[in-house]
């Protein structure tokens, strides 16, 4: 075990591949999300696969790790077609996977965890002192030095990772796919894990690294793979394409798409002077996020621009009171405040849309009605549309009275439900409709109204139209400026630079958790901010 | 890094509490009352510990592998109504013992295969066989008490060797040596800790979740059996009153012994120190004249205080994750 994956070592013959996959379909429920990929790995190759949330990434490491079964399509072993019944038949076939989420178990030791599913035996006992000998020559071989009998779960994530890596090498392995590895490791913990699959791909592993930080890749890949909406957008050796030609294929026809009309309210809503609505002051969470200072009136949107992993949701998180702020200040309406969490975060009118609606936003199992008035507060500012704002509830709160335990008034709940219907134009059967019955658009309409019934003062709305067709981004899109011209302060984190082109006076671009750029809307190009995003 | 002294790891080790707790139950009820820490007493602590070991023992590894059986007190009884039944007709005593065996493990069987084919959720898999051997013991006995003449069966449970040794501490240490082996030392028992630890992880490194799950649940079937054997050998008779409450008794031993009903781990040790704890709390109680009414009561009150420290343990343990 001396050379990391001695087994694998061919002759390093850059023109053969180990894995091919070839036209590889796969549909979910009826809906296709791979439309005939193609992605070969070669021997002492990184090969990244990048793309954005969605994209397919997911599916078609789970086909190669036996997970999934491809629809149509085959994959091929040194050049025999190959079919995993499960995880174990593709790990039998030399590949290995490293989860985004770390599947270690964290009640057993490093070694127990390294052997598992694989326990080296003798008349049905363990042997413990070999294994652990193999353990031991292998961490050292990976520059770790950790007792065997360590329990995982008390070690840090980056050396949980590196358990996982070890449990990799010691097994029979020939390609080694690596799903975000670095997305909770720093940065030294990256260059380590940097310089140990460098090392693999010496000793002739196939690496298949998906990241969505393209330094990374640029950093470390050999050849780049691009995935959008199901589809391989593009192929190329790493040397012979650029950062912003993979953006581009990432984000495709998106990041031209500026809405008709150009920019149509921006001088309306020039902020008002004043004091800003939420102001961020050197805000630093971990590594993640680093020195954020931005600032938002009331009335006025600003726009986030970055790539997946550029520190986006982090400070959506960190405002919403989801991850801790270790340094700098945060302000509403200039008083200095410390949001430990969601409720603190909602109690001073600072509101999120979170960016996985089903995951973070809508209760599936309750109806549209009892979605939109979660929050409700009749105590609030009339908040919807002008037409309606006769038909807004203006009763004393009936959640707060009786500690939440009085019984909120149908009537005044459904008046609230149906002017927000109105206003938003939320299309469903009737209240009583299942929420996940309705389309994304109208979904997202629906947790607009809770948030516009909760009464804001600042709103958060992360990626406001994913999955939401043309028609209904319109409307989302005028929603949003009606909520402006109310005077809430809205901030949009979008991967969509023509979105955020369309809705925002200022656009704050964001890199590897720093604001590289402010820039004023009406000024700048998308190119500009593309260029900007990648550095 | 140094290592901790002695004291320092005995106090850290899961079983610590519990250890402990033995001795301050045995300083306290010695003092209380001198009949305590006769020879007789003694004996019962220990027939009665070992009994409750045995089946606690099984279900260390269940509750390691994050999963539950309240059928084992009902396993207990209805096995030991069959080595009743089966010696009335005349077997030999060994055949007996290896037929109640057998029942126990195809009840145990009975429960995996309810919860790995069904896909039932092991407490609710087990609470409806709990209901269903119940019956099934008042079918068999018709509600009577089915006694046993053999002596060499009754010493099985009281005898002693050399006059002071128990027997069924011997059989209890003997199931405790073979119970850790088979866990700390088969795959068989890594691949339990592993499925109560991270059951999406244990999928993902090829362990059979439903191989282990059945071989788990037939072995603690097989250890209830044998408890409930013991109580019937103790008796010299047995009915459907046999293993009534143990499965909480056999949860109990656990959870005080320092397994944690989050799963992944599992304190066999630990589990032998609760029975004895707690079979030494119902003598001291029993020495002490207080009534075996308030028996409950006490036994509820341990349980709860075992539950909340795993609960603080456990708490623990996220926020650490948490930091990370």
């Amino acid at each position: 075990m001396n050379d990391l994956g001695a087994q694998a070592v061919q002759a390093v013959d850059h023109g053969h591949a180990v894995v091919r996959a070839t036209g590889i379909r796969k549909a979910f429920g009826g809906v296709e999300v791979l439309h005939g990929v193609d992605l070969d790995l070669r021997p002492g190759e990184v090969h990244a696969l990048v793309g954005e949330n969605g994209a397919g990434k997911s599916t078609i490491i789970n086909m190669l790790g036996g997970r999934l079964h491809p629809d149509e399509g085959r994959i091929e072993i040194e050049g025999a077609p190959i079919e995993f019944r499960n995880p174990l038949a593709a790990r039998r076939a030399g590949i290995s996977i490293i989860a985004q989420e770390l599947e270690v178990v964290p009640t057993l030791t490093i070694v127990e965890n390294a052997f598992l599913g694989a326990e080296p035996t003798r008349h049905g006992l363990i042997r413990w002192g070999d294994a652990r000998r193999r353990v031991e020559a292998v961490l050292s071989e990976l520059g770790v030095h950790a007792d065997p009998d360590q329990i995982v779960g008390s070690m840090s994530v980056a050396d949980q990772q590196l358990v996982e890596i070890a449990k990799a090498v010691l097994g029979e392995f020939r390609v080694l796919i690596m799903d975000e590895p670095t997305s909770a490791l720093n940065l030294a913990d990256t260059a380590r894990l940097f310089k140990i699959v460098r090392r693999l791909r010496a000793d002739g592993v196939a690496i298949l690294y998906v990241s969505h930080r393209l330094w990374e890749v640029f950093d470390l890949a050999d050849r780049v793979t691009v995935l959008r909406d199901g589809n391989r957008i593009m192929t190329a050796e790493i040397g012979q394409t650029d950062v912003g030609a993979v953006i581009r294929a990432m984000l495709g026809t998106k990041s031209s798409l500026i809405a008709e009309g150009g920019k149509p309210h921006h001088a309306a809503r020039v902020a008002r002077g004043g004091l800003p609505a939420l102001e961020l002051e050197g805000v630093q969470s971990g590594e993640l996020l680093q020195d954020i200072s931005l600032h938002v009136h009331p009335g006025e949107v600003i726009g986030l621009a970055g790539v997946i992993g550029s520190g986006r949701t982090e400070l959506a998180e960190a405002i919403y009171g989801l991850r801790p702020i270790e340094r700098g200040t945060v302000r509403l309406n200039g008083v200095a405040v410390a949001l430990r969490d969601p409720k603190e975060a909602s109690r001073r009118g600072v509101f999120l849309l979170p960016e996985d609606r089903k995951l973070e936003g809508i209760f599936g199992h309750l109806d549209v009605r009892e979605n939109v008035i979660l929050n409700y507060d009749p105590n609030s500012e009339d908040l919807q549309a002008p037409q309606t704002a006769a038909t807004m509830p203006r009763a004393r709160s009936p959640r707060r009275r009786l500690g939440g335990l009085a019984p909120i008034p149908l009537k005044a709940e459904r008046r609230a439900f149906s002017a927000m219907r109105a206003a938003l134009g939320i299309r469903c059967s009737g209240p009583e409709a299942r929420i996940t019955a309705l389309s994304g658009g109208n979904q997202q309409k629906a947790l607009f109204a809770r948030a516009a019934l909760s009464g804001p003062s600042v709103l958060f709305l992360s990626e406001p139209t994913r999955g939401v067709d043309v028609g209904a981004k319109e409307e989302i899109y005028s929603a949003i400026d009606n909520f402006a011209a109310r005077g809430i302060a809205i901030v949009v984190s979008s991967s969509e630079l023509g979105e955020l082109f369309r809705l925002a006076t200022t656009i704050y671009v964001l890199r590897a958790g720093r604001i590289v750029a402010q820039l004023a809307a009406d000024e700048a190009s998308e190119e500009d901010v593309l260029k900007l995003m990648a550095g | 890094m140094k290592k901790p002294g002695l004291v320092g790891r005995i106090l850290a080790a899961d079983s610590a509490a519990s250890m402990l707790a033995l001795i301050a139950v045995f300083v306290i009820f010695s003092a209380v009352n001198g009949r305590f820490l006769t020879s007789l007493n003694i004996h019962g602590i220990i027939v009665s510990a070992a009994i409750s070991a045995i089946t606690g023992l099984g279900m260390t590894l269940i509750i390691a592998m994050r999963a539950l059986d309240l059928s084992v007190g009902s396993i207990m009884g209805f096995s030991a109504i069959i080595a009743a039944e089966l010696l009335a007709f005349g077997w030999p005593l060994w055949l007996v013992i290896v037929a109640g065996m057998l029942v126990g493990c195809g009840l145990g069987l009975l429960n995996g295969l309810l919860i790995v084919l069904l896909r039932l959720p092991s407490f609710i898999a087990t609470l409806a066989t709990l209901s269903m051997i119940l019956g099934g013991q008042l079918l068999i006995t018709q509600g009577e008490t089915v006694p046993i003449h053999n002596a060499v069966f009754g010493s099985l449970a009281i005898g002693t060797i050399g006059g002071y040794l128990p027997l069924a501490a011997i059989i209890a240490a003997l199931i405790f040596a073979v119970v850790w082996v088979v866990f700390h030392r088969t795959p068989f028992g890594r691949h339990v800790a592993a499925i109560g630890g991270d059951v999406r992880a244990a999928i993902g490194a090829g362990i059979n979740v439903n191989r282990v799950t059945l071989g788990a649940f037939t072995l603690v079937g097989l250890l209830a059996a044998l408890s409930g054997m013991m109580v019937a050998a103790e008796l010299q008779n047995a009915d459907s009153t046999i293993g009534a409450g143990a499965e909480l008794t056999a949860i109990a031993v656990v959870v005080v012994g320092g397994t944690s009903l989050a799963g992944g781990r599992g304190n066999l040790f630990g589990t032998v120190c609760a029975a004895v704890l707690l079979a030494s709390i119902k003598a001291g109680l029993n020495v002490a004249n207080v009534s075996s009414l308030y028996e409950d009561l006490v036994f509820g009150g341990i349980l709860i205080v075992a539950l909340m420290v795993d609960g603080l343990r456990r708490g623990n343990r996220r926020r650490g994750m948490l930091v990370v």
